[in-house]
This record gives C-alpha cells, structure tokens and sequence, in this order.
C-alpha cells in the first residue's frame, strides 16, 4: 500500500536529533526562567504589542532572545520527522497503527487541555500552553513506538 | 474475520519472516494476521491467495462478529 504524506525513512534519524536538540534546550531554558542562554538577535515581528511593559511594534526590527524561538521550532520538526517519517518496512498495519495513535494521541491532549483549562489558572495555564504545543506530537511518539514495540515483540512469541 | 494463514503456511512449510518477505509486508502484519488482531485489504488478501493458490474464501472467513 502506498502511504500518502509521509517522509522517507531516511529522514527518522534526522527528526531524533533535532527533536532532542530541542528538547535538551528546552529543558535548559526551562530551568533557567527563559534568561539563559541569552541569544539576542534582530526579528522583525509581524505581530506587535504596545503599551503593556514590553513594547514591541510590528513590523519594525527589534531585539530579542532566539533561543525558546529556536528550541520550539526544533523540537517541532523533530517530532515531526520523527513520527511522520516511514519505518524501515511501513506497510498496511504499521500505517493502522500510526493512524490510531494519532487518534489515541489527540484525545489524550485535549483531554489533558480540558482538565487543565478547568483546573489551571493564569501564568500556571501560559506553561500549559507552552507544553501543549508539543504535546500531540509527544503522546503520538510515545503510544505509536510502544504499540510498534508491543507487535515487535508478539512476533518473538509465536515462532 | 477469521483465517488459516498458520495452517496454510505449515502445509507450505514458509516462515512468518518467508511470507512477510515474498508479500513485501512487515512481519508484525503477518503475525498480526495469524492472530486475528488485524484484517487486511483486499490486495493483501489476494495476494497471499495467488501465493498459497486457493480462493481467498478459502483463506479467511467472516466469523459471528462480522
């Protein structure tokens, strides 16, 4: 069967390293309340803000930190790769697997959204928002790899 | 839907890796074949028919469920 949308095989290694390049900056931005590493450059925003404490207009050059900017965009691309790239023997069922996942993954995050939208207030709700940026993506690695896994090893014990 | 891939590929005398091989699948997909949890398309059917030779309503059947 030919899987439409996906990426080759060969790009999954790629989408690893990315994807933990992003989350290891993350991680370190994270820890750091957003001051380090401190990788001010030009952007040029295209959405602009004034009058609250940090005035920012659109479409004029300004300076800003690229690192959560940079962390955001690896790690989505990453996980991109990383679960929209075919395995090394993609055929009909592994593609069921991946669809289901997919399913089994957006429910997980908008259930996960909903409890937190009801339960979760102010500044606590912003990191929600940011974490749940990268989410879908995360509990699609994680349940269509352990469902990959769980087939891998049915095989051991039926020969 | 029910199947007798595992009967079949005995009277054959061909390996779960041997078929997934010559249909061009995933091992996995056999093995979940063999154990009901998966059904497959028509042309995966058909072609596991051409190479057992007999009807693919030899091969899988419709259980109560269906």
């Amino acid at each position: 069967m030919k899987s439409r949308f996906l990426f080759s095989h060969k790009l999954k290694p790629l989408g690893w390293v990315l994807f933990f390049l992003g989350l290891i900056l993350g991680i370190i931005i994270m820890l750091n309340d957003s001051d380090y590493p401190n990788w001010e450059m030009n952007v040029f925003p295209l959405v602009g803000e004034e009058g609250s404490f940090l005035s920012s207009p659109a479409f004029e050059w300004s300076k800003n930190n690229i690192a959560d900017e940079l962390a955001s965009v690896l790690l989505i691309i990453g996980g991109i790769l990383v679960s929209f790239s075919k395995t090394k023997d993609e055929d009909e069922y592994i593609s069921t697997i991946r669809i289901e996942s997919l399913i089994w993954s957006v429910y997980v995050n908008y259930g996960i959204l909903i409890l937190a939208i009801v339960f979760v207030f102010d500044m606590e709700f912003f990191s929600v928002l940011i974490y749940n940026m990268f989410t879908v993506l995360l509990f699609f690695m994680l349940r269509f790899h352990y469902v990959l896994y769980k087939s891998k090893k049915a095989i051991g014990y039926e020969e | 839907m029910k199947n007798n891939i595992k009967v079949e590929r005995a009277i054959h005398n061909i390996t779960q890796a041997k078929l997934a091989e010559i249909i061009g699948v995933s091992r996995q997909t056999i093995n979940a074949m063999e154990l009901n949890k998966y059904v497959p398309s028509t042309v995966l059917a058909l072609k596991i028919s051409t190479i057992f030779k007999k009807p693919v309503n030899e091969i899988f059947f419709l259980d109560d469920e269906d």
